[in-house]
C-alpha cells in the first residue's frame, strides 16, 4: 500500500508529458487536463482518508532502506497539503480555458500546470533534504514557464526579477545543504533531526538553520525578502497567479514548519523568537503594501504577505495550539489565496482595467461575481465563521497562552487593514453608479463564475464545519510538536 | 585543503554577488554561474577531500572518496544548466521587448 | 432558541426569491412576520417569577464554539427590543420603500442583522458572540450602502465597518484573552472566576481592549463620528439599528461584564468618563445639526453616553436607570426616526431649514412627535416615560459609592453638574427638532413635494411607539416587577427593589431638572445669539477631520512607504536581501559562538591545487573587470574550467566530463545569445552604491567561508556513504558508486532533474516561439 505516496507526484508528471505531447490539439488537451486533475484529486482523497485511518505511509523508493534511499514520507501533514492543492489545481483546470488564449494554452500550459503541482506535491512528500531541492526546482521551473508563457513587457521584465531571487535562494539552498552534510553527514531528514537531537543543536548547527530559514523564507514571501512576489504575481494570466498565489508561498511555509518542528528544535529561544519578530514585520509592511496601490491585481498579491507573516507567527509561538493555527491557516490560504486571484483576475479582466479608480457599478451588471467577492473578502478577512478565523484564532489563542501580546495585537490590526484594503475594491469596483456604457460580456462572467464559487464553497466549509477538519489539524499539531513519531517512523528498524 | 576551497568557494560567491549587483543583464547571468560554482565546490569540499580512490569499485581497494557529494553535485549541474540556459533565453528576449539590457531600466510601475 | 436565532437567517435564504413577485405583492409583508413570530415566542418568557435560563447546541466543540445561549433578563430585555422593535421597522418599511426598491437585497441585509443581533445578546459563549458581533457590523454596512449609487453612502459605510469592525477586533482580543487565562468561553464562567482576569498581569489591557470594542460600537466619543454618517442609511435602518437596537450592543457588552469588571476602580472612571464626555459633547453637536436625522443621530450618541455613565456608575439606583432608559429611549426615539421618516417622504427634505409649519399639513405626526421630544428632553409630565429615567440619572449622579482613587473622587463631584450641563442641550434640541419641523411658518415653496399628512399604515408603527411612552409614563410599575427589575438584577449581580414614582417631593434630582427646563428655555428662545458659537465649535475638534486623516493617510503613508522599496529595481532588492542575511546571520553566529576551527578533519594542501585555485580566483576576478564581453564570457568559461580539473584533482571523475560538457555548452549559449545584446560596458554606479556593492558581497562570501569552516570543523558524525561504497555492487549491481547512487538510491532525484531540463526546454522554446500579440503587431 505503500506505494500509493508516490501517485501525487508522479501522476501530475505522468500527465505533464503526455499533455506536452498532445498540447496542440486543443479540446483533447482540455478534456484530459480536468479528467487527469479530477483523477489526482480522487487519489489524493484516497490517501488522505487512507492516511488518516491507518498512520503514515513510508515509501523507500527503489527499496532503499532510510536513510540511504530516498524516503516519501506521506504523513498527515504532507496528504492534507497535498489534497489542498489539488482542489485549487482543479478549480484553475477549469477555469484556464476561460482565461488563457488559445496559443497560450497550445503552448504547453496544462504540461506546465501538471508539472508545478507535481513539484508542489514532490516538496510536500519528500524526507529527503536534497530531494527537498530538487521539487523545488521542479515547481520553480514550471513556476518560470507558466510566468512568462506568451508573455509581453511586463510579464518578462517582472520573471527576470523573480527567476534571478529564487536562482540565488536554490543555490543558497544547495550550499546550506552541503554545511548540514558536512556536520552531521546525512541528507534524510529524519536522521538529520536524530542526529542533530544528539548533538543539540550546539555550535554552528544554528547558523546553518538561519541560512535554511533564509532560503524557504524567499520562497515564502517573509520580510525582508519578499519583494519580488507583488509584482511578478501581478502581471500573468490569472489562472497562473492564483496558482502561483496558492501554492508556491505555501510551500516555502510548509519547508519552513517541517524543518523547524522537525529538525532545528533545540533553540527557540533564538530561532522561533526571530520568526515572531519577523512575522510581526511580514505583517505590518505586507499589509501596508496592500493598501499602497490602486491596482487590484497587485492589492490581492500583496495580501498575500501578511497571511504568510500569520503563519510564521504560530511557528514563531511554536506551542501545539498556535502550530494547529498555522496548519489551519495554511491551508485555508491556499484556497482562498487561488479564490481571490481569479476573482479578481476575472474582475480585470470584465472591467477592461485593472486600476481601481477606474471601475464601479459592478454589482448591477455582475452581481453573483460581486457577491463572491465581498464573501471572499470576509473569509480572507479572518471574519467568523469562516475559514480564516478558526485559523486565527487558534492563533490569536496561542500567542496570548505565552503572553505574546504585540504581535498579538499587530494581528489584531493587519487584520483591520486586510478587510479595509479589500473593501475598498468592493466598494471602488463593484459599488457606484451604474455605467451603462460598458459592455456586459454575460457568458464570460458565467464562465468564470463556477471555479471561483467552488473555491469559496469550500473555504465557507472549512469554517463552518471547522468541527470535521479541526481534529485531523489537531492531531497534525500534535504530530509536529512530537518529532520523535517523525523520526521513528522513517528510521524504524 | 578544505579551507582553501572554502576560502574559494566564498571568493566565488563574492564575485558572484558582485556580478549579480551589477546592472546589465550579462553580469548578472555571468554572476549567478560564478554562484553555482562556489555552490558546486562548497558540496565538494563539504565531502571532505581526504585521499581515497575514485568511487569506482575495484577489486582490492578498500578507501573511497565520498560518493554521495558527488551524485548530489552532478544533479545540481545539470539543474543549473537548465535554469541558467533558461535564464539566459529569458533575458534575451527581455531586453529585446523592453529595447534595454539594464535591468535598473526594467522597473515598470503598478498600472500597465 | 437556536430556532429563534436561526430563524431570521433562514428566512433571509427565501427573500431573494419572495422579491421576485415584488409588484404583486411587497416583500416587507413576509419579513414583518418573521420578528413578530420571534417576539411572541420570547414575550411568554415575561413576568415576576422569570428565571434564567440556559439552552446548549454543540457547534464546533472542539474549538468550544458552542451555540450556548443564556436567556436572563437583560438578554430578555434586548431580544424583546429586537424583536418588537424590529416588527415595527419592518411594518413601517413596507411604505417606505417602493416596490421598485431592490427589495430583495434590503430585507436579505435587515434578516441577517436581525438574527446576529438576537445571537449576540443570547450567546454565552465568547467566540460565537463575537461571530454575531461582527455580523451585525457587516449587516450594518450594507445597510448603510444601500443606497451605493451615493457617495455619501459609501463614505457612511466603509467609515462604518471601518470603527466597528476595529472595535470588534479589539474585542475579540480581549475576549480570547480572558477565555485562554480562564480556561473557559462562557460569560458566566467567567464570572465565577473574575479574580483570574482582575488579578492578571495583563487586567488593563483586557478592560481597554474590551471597552474599545463596546465604545466603537455604541458610538462613544471619540468614535462616535460613524454614527452620524450612518444616516445615509433608509430611514428604517436608521430607526432600527443606529438608534435602538445595534449601537446599543455596546451597552449591553458593558453591561454584560459588569460583573467582572466592576470591582475595578478604573472601570467607574474609563465608563462613566467617556459616558459623561459623549453626553454632553453630542447633545451639544446636536444642537447645531441642520438635517433632521443628524439631530436625531447626535441625540442617540447623546443618549447612549447617558447610559453607559450610568452603567460605569456601577450602583442600584445607576443600572436600575440604565435599564429603564435603554427601553424608554428605543420607544421614543424610534419613533421619533419614523416621524422624521415620514417628514421626508411626505416632504422631500429633512433639512430643517427649509421645513416649517408643518402643524397643519400633518397634525397626527405632528401629535405623535410633540409626545415623543417632550419624553426625550424629560419634560416633566406624568405620562412621558423620558422624565422618570431622565430624573433617575440624577438621581444617580449624587448617590455615587465612595472612592479612595483620586480621579474618581474628583469625577464623584463634577458629574451632576456635567449631567445637568447635558441635559440641557438635550433639551434644547428636543424643543429645535419639534418646534422647526411642526411649527413656526411653512415655506412650502422651498419643498421638493407638497406636504400631506402620510398613509395610515406609516403611522401605525410611530403610534405604537408612542403609545409606550405614555403607557410606560403612566403605569411605569407594569413593566417594573415581571421586566426591568429582571434585566437590572442580572447586571447588578442581586436582587433590586425599586419603585418608580413621578413624585419624590422636591429633592436636588428635581430641583436639577427645573434648572434644566429654565436654562433650556432661555437657550431656545435666543437661540440666535449663539449661533455664532455653536457654528465656530467645534471646528478643528472634530474627530471626523481625523478620521478622514487617517484613512487618507492610510493609503499617502503606505504609498510612500511601499514605494521606498518596493521601486521595481532588482540592485535595490538584493542589497536589502542580502544585507538582511548577512545581520541577521553573522548576528546568529556571534549569539551561538557558532564559529569553529578545526584542522582535524581536513586533508593536506598540495602545489596542483593550490594552483588551480589561484587561476580560478583570478580569473573569477577578472569577469568584474572585463570590458569585453567575450571575455568576460571566456574568463567565466576558465572558472568553470577550473572546477572540472578541480573535480580530476578529487577524483571525481563523472564530475569532471559533466562539468567539462555543461561548461562548453552554457559558454556556447552565453555567446550565441548575448551577442545580439550591447557591447559590455561598465554601466555608471555612483561610489556609494560601489561600496556598497563590495561590502556585501565581501560579506557573504565571507559569510559563507565561515560557515563552511565552522560545518568542517565540527565533523560529529560518520557519513552515511559508507553504506553506498559497501552495497554499490551488493544490492546495485554497479562498480560506479555515483552512478548507482543516482540511478538507484536516489533515482528519483534524477528522474526530476530531467523532468526541469525537460520543462526547461518547453519553456524556452513556448518564449522563443510565442510572443504576445503585440509585440507581433509592431
Amino acid at each position: 500500500m505503500s506505494n500509493l505516496a508516490i501517485l501525487p507526484i508522479l501522476i501530475p508528471l505522468l500527465a505533464g508529458m503526455w499533455l506536452a505531447f498532445i498540447a496542440k490539439k486543443l479540446p483533447l488537451a482540455r478534456g484530459s487536463a480536468k479528467l487527469l486533475s479530477i483523477l489526482n484529486l480522487a487519489v489524493a482523497i484516497y490517501i488522505f482518508f487512507h492516511v488518516q485511518q491507518n498512520g503514515t505511509l513510508i515509501l523507500e523508493m527503489g527499496a532503499w532502506k532510510a536513510p540511504f534511499g530516498i524516503i516519501i514520507v506521506g504523513d498527515l501533514l504532507a496528504v492534507t497539503l497535498v489534497l489542498t492543492t489539488n482542489l485549487v489545481a482543479i478549480a484553475a483546470a477549469f477555469f484556464a480555458p476561460k482565461s488563457l488564449s488559445d496559443k497560450q494554452e497550445g503552448f504547453y500550459f496544462y504540461a506546465f500546470f501538471f508539472w508545478l503541482i507535481s513539484g508542489v506535491s514532490g516538496a510536500f512528500l519528500t524526507g529527503d533534504l536534497f530531494n527537498l531541492f530538487v521539487f523545488f526546482e521542479v515547481l520553480l521551473m514550471a513556476s518560470y514557464a507558466l510566468i512568462v508563457l506568451g508573455g509581453g513587457k511586463a510579464q518578462l521584465r517582472e520573471s527576470i526579477k523573480y527567476l534571478l531571487l529564487n536562482l540565488f535562494s536554490s543555490m543558497l539552498f544547495v550550499t546550506a545543504i552541503a554545511f548540514i552534510y558536512a556536520v552531521v553527514g546525512t541528507v534524510n531528514m529524519a536522521q538529520i533531526a536524530e542526529r542533530v537531537q544528539e548533538v543539540e543543536q550546539q555550535g554552528i548547527l544554528t547558523t546553518i538553520a538561519v541560512l535554511l530559514f533564509f532560503v524557504f523564507a524567499t520562497k515564502a514571501a517573509v520580510f525582508p525578502l519578499y519583494y519580488w512576489l507583488p509584482n511578478s504575481y501581478s502581471v500573468p494570466n490569472p489562472v497562473v497567479s492564483a496558482l502561483f498565489g496558492a501554492l508556491l508561498t505555501k510551500v516555502g511555509i510548509y519547508s519552513i514548519l517541517r524543518v523547524f518542528t522537525l529538525i532545528f528544535t533545540h533553540e527557540p529561544g533564538l530561532t522561533h523568537n526571530l520568526f515572531l519578530w519577523l512575522a510581526g514585520l511580514t505583517m505590518i509592511f505586507g499589509v501596508i503594501g496592500a493598501l499602497s496601490t490602486h491596482n487590484v491585481k497587485l492589492i490581492v498579491a500583496y495580501n498575500i504577505i501578511p497571511a504568510v507573516g500569520f503563519m510564521l507567527m504560530g511557528i514563531g509561538i511554536f506551542t501545539e495550539t498556535a502550530i494547529s493555527g498555522t496548519v489551519y491557516y495554511l491551508v485555508h490560504d491556499m484556497i482562498i489565496k487561488g479564490a481571490l486571484f481569479l476573482l479578481v483576475g476575472a474582475l480585470a479582466h470584465l472591467a477592461g482595467t485593472s486600476d481601481l479608480r477606474k471601475m464601479g457599478g459592478m454589482i448591477h451588471h455582475y452581481p453573483f461575481l460581486g457577491w463572491m467577492f465581498f464573501l471572499a473578502s470576509l473569509v480572507l478577512a479572518g471574519i467568523p465563521p469562516f475559514s480564516g478565523f478558526i485559523g486565527k484564532l487558534l492563533l490569536l489563542q496561542g500567542g496570548l497562552a505565552e503572553e505574546e501580546v504585540i504581535i498579538v495585537i499587530v494581528t489584531l490590526v493587519t487584520s483591520l487593514l486586510i478587510l479595509f484594503s479589500m473593501i475598498r475594491i468592493f466598494i471602488g469596483a463593484f459599488w457606484g453608479e451604474k455605467n451603462e456604457e460598458i459592455t456586459v460580456n454575460k457568458r464570460a462572467a458565467d464562465g468564470y463564475v463556477w471555479p471561483i464559487a467552488g473555491l469559496l464553497a469550500l473555504s465557507v466549509t472549512l469554517g463552518v464545519g471547522a468541527e470535521w477538519f479541526y481534529p485531523a489539524i489537531q492531531s497534525i499539531a500534535e504530530y509536529l510538536m512530537a518529532p520523535e513519531l517523525y523520526i521513528d517512523s522513517v528510521l524504524k528498524e | 585543503m578544505e579551507i582553501i576551497m572554502a576560502i574559494l568557494a566564498g571568493l566565488l560567491f563574492t564575485t558572484g554577488v558582485y556580478n549579480l549587483l551589477q546592472k546589465q543583464l550579462l553580469r548578472i547571468a555571468i554572476g549567478t554561474a560564478l554562484i553555482s560554482h562556489g555552490a558546486h565546490l562548497f558540496i565538494l569540499a563539504m565531502g571532505g577531500l581526504k585521499g581515497g580512490a575514485p568511487p569506482i569499485l575495484v577489486e582490492g581497494i578498500e578507501q573511497y572518496t565520498d560518493p554521495l557529494p558527488q551524485a548530489l553535485i552532478l544533479t545540481s549541474i545539470v539543474i543549473s544548466f537548465g535554469v541558467t540556459s533558461f535564464l539566459v533565453v529569458l533575458a534575451y528576449r527581455a531586453s529585446e521587448v523592453n529595447g534595454t539590457d539594464n535591468i535598473e531600466e526594467l522597473r515598470g510601475n503598478d498600472y500597465e | 432558541m437556536l430556532f429563534a436565532v436561526l430563524l431570521p437567517f433562514l428566512a433571509s435564504i427565501f427573500i431573494p426569491f419572495l422579491a421576485k413577485w415584488k409588484d404583486r405583492i411587497h416583500t416587507g409583508i413576509f419579513v414583518t412576520l418573521v420578528p413578530l413570530v420571534i417576539f411572541i415566542y420570547f414575550i411568554q418568557f415575561l413576568g415576576t417569577g422569570f428565571q434564567p435560563e440556559t439552552r446548549s447546541y454543540s457547534w464546533i466543540p472542539s474549538l468550544d464554539m458552542n451555540m450556548n445561549f443564556y436567556l436572563d433578563g437583560l438578554s430578555l430585555l434586548f431580544v424583546l427590543l429586537i424583536s418588537g422593535i424590529g416588527t415595527l421597522v419592518a411594518f413601517y418599511s413596507i411604505y417606505y420603500l417602493h416596490k421598485s426598491e431592490q427589495l430583495g437585497n434590503f430585507y436579505v441585509y435587515f434578516l441577517i442583522f436581525m438574527g446576529s443581533m438576537l445571537g449576540v445578546v443570547l450567546s454565552d459563549n465568547v467566540f460565537v458572540l463575537y461571530s454575531f458581533w461582527e455580523f451585525t457590523s457587516l449587516s450594518s454596512f450594507l445597510l448603510i450602502g444601500y443606497w451605493n449609487h451615493r457617495r455619501g453612502s459609501r463614505y457612511g459605510a466603509l467609515k462604518s465597518m471601518l470603527i466597528t469592525v476595529f472595535g470588534g477586533l479589539s474585542m475579540l482580543g480581549a475576549l480570547v484573552f480572558m477565555s485562554v487565562i480562564t480556561n473557559t468561553a462562557s460569560i458566566q464562567q467567567m464570572i465565577t472566576e473574575k479574580s483570574i482576569i482582575l488579578n492578571h498581569e495583563f487586567f488593563p489591557l483586557i478592560m481597554g481592549l474590551l471597552l474599545l470594542g463596546a465604545f466603537t460600537k455604541s458610538a462613544q466619543f471619540p468614535f462616535h463620528i460613524w454614527l452620524p454618517d450612518a444616516m445615509e442609511a433608509p430611514t428604517p435602518v436608521s430607526a432600527y439599528l443606529h438608534s435602538a437596537t445595534m449601537v446599543k450592543a455596546g451597552i449591553y457588552l458593558v453591561a454584560r461584564n459588569i460583573p467582572i469588571f466592576a470591582d475595578s476602580e478604573w472601570f467607574f472612571v474609563i465608563v462613566s468618563g467617556f459616558g459623561i464626555i459623549t453626553l454632553m459633547w453630542a447633545s451639544y453637536m446636536a444642537v447645531r445639526q441642520t438635517d433632521l436625522k443628524g439631530i436625531l443621530a447626535f441625540s442617540t450618541i447623546s443618549q447612549l453616553g447617558m447610559i453607559m455613565a450610568m452603567l460605569g456608575f456601577g450602583t442600584k439606583v445607576a443600572i436600575f436607570a440604565a435599564v429603564f432608559h435603554i427601553l424608554n429611549h428605543a420607544t421614543f426615539k424610534g419613533s421619533l426616526f419614523m416621524v422624521a421618516g415620514i417628514v421626508d417622504h411626505e416632504t422631500g427634505s429633512r433639512d430643517i431649514r427649509k421645513l416649517g409649519g408643518l402643524m397643519t399639513f400633518m397634525p397626527i405626526t405632528a401629535t405623535l412627535a410633540i409626545l415623543a421630544t417632550f419624553s426625550m428632553a424629560g419634560f416633566p409630565l406624568p405620562f412621558l416615560n423620558g422624565f422618570y429615567s431622565k430624573e433617575m440619572f440624577f438621581d444617580a449622579t449624587l448617590d455615587l459609592e465612595s472612592t479612595s482613587n483620586a480621579l474618581a473622587g474628583f469625577m464623584q463631584q463634577a458629574l451632576p453638574y456635567l449631567a445637568v450641563f447635558g441635559s440641557i442641550f438635550t433639551f434644547v434640541y428636543s424643543m429645535y427638532f419639534f418646534f422647526g419641523t411642526f411649527r413656526g411658518k411653512a415655506q412650502i415653496s422651498e419643498l421638493p413635494k407638497k406636504p400631506h399628512e402620510a398613509p395610515i399604515g406609516m403611522l401605525i408603527s410611530p403610534a405604537v411607539l408612542v403609545a409606550g411612552v405614555i403607557i410606560i409614563g403612566l403605569f411605569p410599575e407594569l413593566i417594573n416587577k415581571p421586566f426591568i427589575s429582571h434585566a437590572a438584577a442580572s447586571i447588578y449581580g442581586g436582587e433590586i427593589d425599586k419603585h418608580i414614582y413621578f413624585w419624590h417631593g422636591i429633592n436636588l434630582p428635581l430641583i436639577m431638572s427645573i434648572a434644566v427646563l429654565a436654562f433650556g428655555t432661555i437657550l431656545v428662545l435666543t437661540r440666535t445669539k449663539w449661533e455664532a458659537i455653536y457654528r465656530f465649535i467645534p471646528g478643528p475638534l472634530s474627530m471626523n477631520k481625523v478620521y478622514d486623516g487617517s484613512v487618507k493617510r492610510a493609503e499617502t503613508y503606505s504609498e510612500r512607504i511601499t514605494k521606498t522599496y518596493m521601486n521595481g529595481s532588482l540592485g535595490r532588492y538584493f542589497r536589502l536581501i542580502l544585507g538582511a542575511i548577512l545581520i541577521i546571520t553573522f548576528g546568529f553566529m556571534a549569539a551561538t559562538t557558532g564559529f569553529e576551527f578545526n584542522m582535524a578533519y581536513s586533508a593536506e594542501i598540495t602545489l596542483a591545487e593550490i594552483l588551480v585555485a589561484i587561476m580560478m580566483a583570478v580569473a573569477a576576478v577578472g569577469t568584474i573587470l572585463a570590458k569585453n564581453r567575450v571575455a568576460a564570457i571566456i574568463i567565466l568559461g576558465v572558472v568553470g574550467y577550473g572546477l572540472a580539473i578541480l573535480f580530476v584533482i578529487y577524483r571525481a571523475p563523472d564530475l569532471a566530463l559533466t562539468q567539462l560538457i555543461v561548461e562548453t555548452v552554457t559558454v556556447a549559449l552565453f555567446l550565441m545569445v548575448f551577442n545580439h545584446l550591447p557591447q559590455l560596458k561598465m554601466r555608471k554606479q555612483a561610489w556609494s552604491t560601489k561600496a556598497l556593492n563590495l561590502i556585501i558581497s565581501i560579506g557573504f562570501g565571507a559569510l559563507m567561508t565561515l560557515v563552511a569552516i565552522s560545518a568542517h570543523s565540527s565533523k560529529w558524525f560518520d557519513s552515511i556513504s559508507s553504506y553506498f561504497v559497501e552495497n554499490s555492487y551488493k544490492l546495485g549491481g554497479g562498480d560506479n558508486i555515483v552512478n548507482v547512487i543516482l540511478v538507484d538510491m536516489r533515482g528519483l532525484d534524477t528522474l526530476f532533474e530531467i523532468a526541469v531540463l525537460g520543462i526547461a526546454a518547453l519553456g524556452i522554446y513556448g518564449m522563443v516561439k510565442l510572443r504576445s500579440n503585440k509585440e507581433e503587431d509592431a
